[in-house]
């Protein structure tokens, strides 16, 4: 890295350190902006650039690194021949410099691109190709992700031709390279760049592409098998039709390398990517179906579909395989994309008496990981609008008649099986089934809900973990929505009241955010009932956060059950809480008050919540008069000006003068925002 | 949890420090890189409350600020510290915290907890930074507070607000991994330099990081302290930061290298001498939060919830109401959802 640049001007000898300014970002556009069309060199700051060029050079690190993230300021000042004679050949030299380094370094040579000039006749950016290349094979991941960033950035500005001669060439080049990693950077570049190649180069970069799945290496296959699943669909994309026939390319080669990667000799990490690359696959049969033109011929759209079918049977025992993986974490992915398997798959009618039944499987995996995973997928597989027949249908002597009136939705069989998730041993397993299982209600109607949803769900709210009892309160509008309330009420207040009391506080936080919907759905008799003693009672809670949001309740109950209902049943206990001894308590009432005053009439504000808020005025804590002061900035606005005049200003001058800067400060904002309003007014 | 002292680099001696870097002004010494002297020109000494209001804001997001608006916050910051005492005053109501390390999202934890600043006043005791992942978001955050309300939150010193033990510890090495360059960290040890030593509530309870020193016996001996220097290898103001409490009698050599420890006899001799009821320090990770010590003479806050994110360990702060009436809300580590950070970062479409 710090080897001689030759005939670069040498930096100021001295060690004293010239203190230009940094170019800011209007001279720095300027710069690019003048620099791009023409090519000339333009007066730039010389000598920035000169010590970032001595920096490039430095043996400290962080002045390497910071100097390589400045590679705009060099090449500007250098002009763009000597950028490519000069610059660009000393860091193809510097590869070996530490990765921190060679990152920036990567990351700036895609903003070279108007540095390295153009002709008419010739656009230079390929030249940048050349240091990105080696770049694009070191060891460190991070420098080739960058590296691979700017490529393509630089890829992008030029032509067809030379598009296909560097880019594409490159790509070649790093596939066949003998260090691997060089490899791994051509798996990833395939499909990026499949789309733009000629016929001849698609051919022989597919056969690198099967080679780089055949590689000795492990971490090669891992990452074409990563990659693969987007090369298809770029093939699909490219291809259209042609690339599913007998002799096209998804048909020869690519099914194959899924097969291949998917088989049981390959380590888990090849395997992982199996549900993905299959998901791809469906996806870019979908998009076949999509393009077909249905002007053209009839029979072609029709042969499309033919062929494609036959060759999602071929995929679809891979997907059903991986749900038997021996390792977990090919289970675990595949339970975790199910939904996407399926949707992938249901235009192919009876893909799902395959599909069903597996991922029935994966609901009972033995890792509860897996079936947490699957189970928040319910909902998901139970929207596909196919038909399944029922559990036990196929075992029997029905295998022959096809009968379409013999079978059910996939929600209808599914939840069969939500009764035992209830039971399972792992609670995130029935977190999840509460979060996602009142999805079903508005697929099953009313009346399977009641029979086959609604017994497990109270089994859920009486659960032993705060969580699944949370998830499933948060959840259950779904089934009001279906079933009506009535059925719940009776099993939902002693799930609430346990809630409001837990220990965790972000559990007693989500109670609290879901009292208004209660207050809503329950009615105000039940609500005075059983919740008001519990939502004034988060007032005086220990956190802060749940006194903030108790009093921010305050507010919304105030809009749903009317001002009256609040003076009468609120204002009294707030009354009393500022009173209490701690001024955190007094604070959060004063809040409170003045989000129900937000919420009244104008008159009942002015008579009931205003002459409260100014006694609080005069509180020996400085925080509790600075909230009064913000109070009124919230409150004021809505009153006329004779109250403004007789009661607010009195209290804002009196707090203006107070000896406490901050409430000075509250209540000059406070004022200032007030006048404002009231004189326009004038 | 102790950490020596002995061994670590001497880099930034006071002496040193003072020679290399004059009158500690926040300008960059020779060798940076950047050269932001007169970027921005504009910016610091027009930035209202209102910048700094979104300042703060931004840092509440875990987003780190600008070099430039760092040295700015420091400046500022520092006009407003070079006016504290070594013994802070500090009116009662207010919270008590102890070392929070860094560990940014147990921070905003904490404000859950305890309320926002500024409704809610806040002291706390020092050990910012290091051993967490975000030291850099959580020293500016609490600068910026300070800077913003100087009288809703007090910041005192702790031994790893320090040139030495940062170079150690992370703080050096996050801040030259988050700006590419150590400005931010030079910055903000300057500025560890006008922290004050300690604090006292109501005349009533005296607060301070470590613990007590066999070279002090009033708090007026703590005043003339000359603060304003890397934190020294011994001495007074070395032990306020290092010292811990201990069930021995009289003083006993500490197994940290540095400061001392100190018994029950010490501290009942300390408070009947200050007319004082209450010692609050930090300094030791406690697994319940809090402890009491000597007959509720002493009191050790903690305040990082899963210290280094392993420990497991509860955190606490101490709530003082207006007549000094003290109350501890113990907290956990924010959960995961609440830190932020995306669980998985989708590959990009091309490889890794």
């Amino acid at each position: 890295m710090r080897a001689k640049i030759p005939n670069m001007p040498s930096a100021a000898e001295t060690d004293t350190i010239i203190r230009t300014p940094k170019p800011t970002d209007s001279v720095m556009n300027e710069m690019i902006m003048e620099t791009a069309p023409s090519s000339t060199p333009v007066v730039i700051d010389g000598e920035e650039a000169l010590r970032q060029i001595e920096h490039l050079r430095s043996d400290d690190l962080s002045l390497r690194i910071s100097a390589a993230r400045k590679l705009t300021t060099i090449s500007a000042a250098l002009g763009p021949d000597r950028t490519r004679e000069e610059l660009l050949p000393f860091l193809s030299d510097g590869v070996d410099d530490e990765d921190e380094v060679l990152e920036a370094i990567a990351a700036s040579l895609g903003e070279l691109i108007p540095f390295v000039g153009s002709t008419p006749e010739k656009n230079f950016s390929a030249s940048l190709l050349g240091p990105l290349e080696l770049l694009l094979a070191v060891e460190e991941n991070t420098v080739r992700e960058k590296a691979a960033e700017s490529a393509i950035k630089v890829a992008n500005s030029l032509n067809d031709e030379e598009y296909r001669s560097e880019f594409v060439g490159m790509i070649g080049r790093l596939a066949t390279k003998e260090w691997f990693t060089a490899r791994i950077a051509g798996c990833g570049l395939i499909p990026v760049a499949f789309g733009r190649m000629s016929n001849e180069l698609q051919s022989s970069h597919l056969q690198y592409f099967a080679n780089l799945c055949r590689d000795d290496a492990p971490m090669v296959r891992r990452i074409a098998s990563r990659n693969l699943g987007a090369l298809i669909y770029k093939v699909a994309e490219a291809m259209g039709p042609s690339s599913i026939a007998d002799n096209g390319p998804i048909s020869t080669t690519l099914l194959d390398l899924l097969e291949l990667l998917a088989g049981g000799d390959q380590p888990d990490s090849v395997r992982l990517h199996t549900t993905e690359n299959c998901v791809c696959f469906g996806n870019a049969m979908t998009l076949l179906k999509e393009k077909a033109d249905p002007n053209s011929m009839d029979h072609n759209e029709e042969s499309i579909t033919t062929r494609s079918n036959a060759l999602v049977k071929r995929i679809l025992p891979l997907v059903v395989a991986t749900i038997d993986d021996r390792s977990w974490r090919v289970r675990w992915t595949a339970a975790s994309k199910f939904a996407l398997v399926v949707k992938a798959f249901s235009s192919l009618n009876d893909s799902m008496d395959a599909l069903v039944p597996a991922y029935e499987k994966l609901l009972q995996d033995p890792e509860a990981e897996v079936r947490t995973s699957a189970t928040l997928n319910l909902a998901e597989v139970a929207k596909t609008g196919s038909k399944v027949y029922p559990v036990g249908w196929l075992n029997d002597d029905n295998m022959d008649c096809d009968d379409l009136d013999n079978r059910i939705t996939i929600a209808e069989r599914l939840v069969q099986r939500v009764m035992t998730l209830t039971e399972d041993d792992s609670e995130n397993v029935r977190a999840a089934l509460a979060m996602v299982a009142t999805e079903l209600a508005p697929l099953l109607g009313k009346d399977i809900t009641i029979s086959h949803l609604l017994p497990p769900m109270l089994l859920l709210l009486r659960d032993s973990t705060s969580e699944v009892r949370l998830n499933i309160i948060s959840s259950l509008t779904l089934l009001n929505d279906v079933i009506g309330e009535e059925l719940l009420c009776e099993s939902l207040l002693p799930a609430i009241l346990d809630l409001a009391e837990d220990g965790k506080w972000r559990i007693r936080m989500a109670v609290i955010e879901r009292m208004p919907l209660l207050a809503k759905q329950l009615g105000k008799d039940f609500f005075n009932d059983k919740l008001l003693e519990l939502c004034v009672g988060w007032l005086g809670d220990d956190i802060s956060s749940i006194r903030e949001a108790a009093a921010k309740n305050l507010k919304e109950l105030t809009t749903l059950l009317g001002a009256d209902w609040a003076i009468e049943n609120l204002l009294p206990r707030v009354k009393a809480v500022m009173e209490h001894p701690s001024y955190l308590r007094r604070t959060n009432a004063v809040q409170g008050i003045v989000y129900m005053g937000s919420a009244m009439d104008v008159n009942t504000t002015q008579n009931e919540v205003l002459p409260i808020l100014l006694e609080m005025a005069c509180d020996t804590v400085p925080n509790v008069r600075f909230n009064v002061a913000k109070g009124l900035g919230v409150l004021g606005p809505s009153f006329n000006e004779s109250v403004y005049e007789s009661q607010i200003t009195p209290i804002l001058d009196l707090l203006n003068d107070d000896p406490d800067r901050d409430v000075r400060y509250f209540a000059g904002q406070t004022g200032d925002s007030l006048k404002g309003v009231f004189q326009k007014e004038q | 949890m102790s950490s020596s002292i002995e061994g670590e680099p001497s880099l930034a001696s006071s002496s040193q420090s003072s020679a290399t870097e004059p009158s500690l002004a926040l300008v960059p010494p020779t060798s940076t890189t950047a050269a932001p002297s007169s970027t921005n020109n504009a910016a610091p000494e027009t930035s209202s409350s209102s910048s700094l209001d979104e300042q703060i804001e931004r840092l509440k997001r875990c987003e780190y600020l600008k070099e430039n608006e760092v040295k700015s916050l420091c400046l500022r910051a520092r006009e407003i510290l070079v006016d504290e005492g070594n013994v802070q005053r500090v009116d009662a109501p207010v919270t008590i915290c102890g070392d929070i390390h860094g560990q940014f999202y147990d921070l905003v934890e904490l404000f859950k907890v305890g309320g926002e600043c500024p409704d809610k006043n806040y002291l706390f005791l020092g050990d910012f930074v290091d051993r967490g992942y975000y030291s850099v978001e959580t020293f500016l955050l609490l600068l910026a507070l300070k800077v913003r309300y100087p009288d809703r939150i007090t910041l005192i010193r702790g031994n790893h607000e320090s040139r030495q033990i940062t170079q150690v510890y992370g703080f050096y090495d996050e801040c030259l991994r988050k700006y590419g360059s150590v400005n931010v960290w030079r910055y903000c040890t300057e500025i560890f330099d006008y922290l004050s030593l300690s604090a006292i509530i109501e005349d009533k309870i005296f607060t301070v990081h470590g613990g007590l020193s066999p070279s002090i016996n009033t708090l007026d001996q703590i005043r003339v302290i000359d603060r304003k220097q890397e934190v020294p290898h011994d001495g007074a103001m070395c032990d306020l930061m290092w010292s811990d409490p201990e069930e021995i009698d009289g003083w006993g050599l500490s197994p940290r290298g540095a400061g001392y420890l100190f018994g029950g006899d010490v501290v009942a001799m300390f408070n009947e001498r200050n007319d004082l009821d209450l010692i609050a320090r930090a300094h030791q990770l406690v697994m319940e939060g809090h402890r009491s010590m000597f007959n509720d003479a002493l009191v050790t806050v903690w305040s990082a919830p899963n210290y280094c994110y392993r420990c497991g360990n509860v955190a606490s702060i101490l709530e003082l109401d207006e007549n000094l009436g003290k109350s501890f809300k113990i907290f956990d580590a924010a959960p995961n959802e609440a830190r932020g950070v995306p669980v998985k970062n989708p590959p990009p479409d091309y490889f890794l």
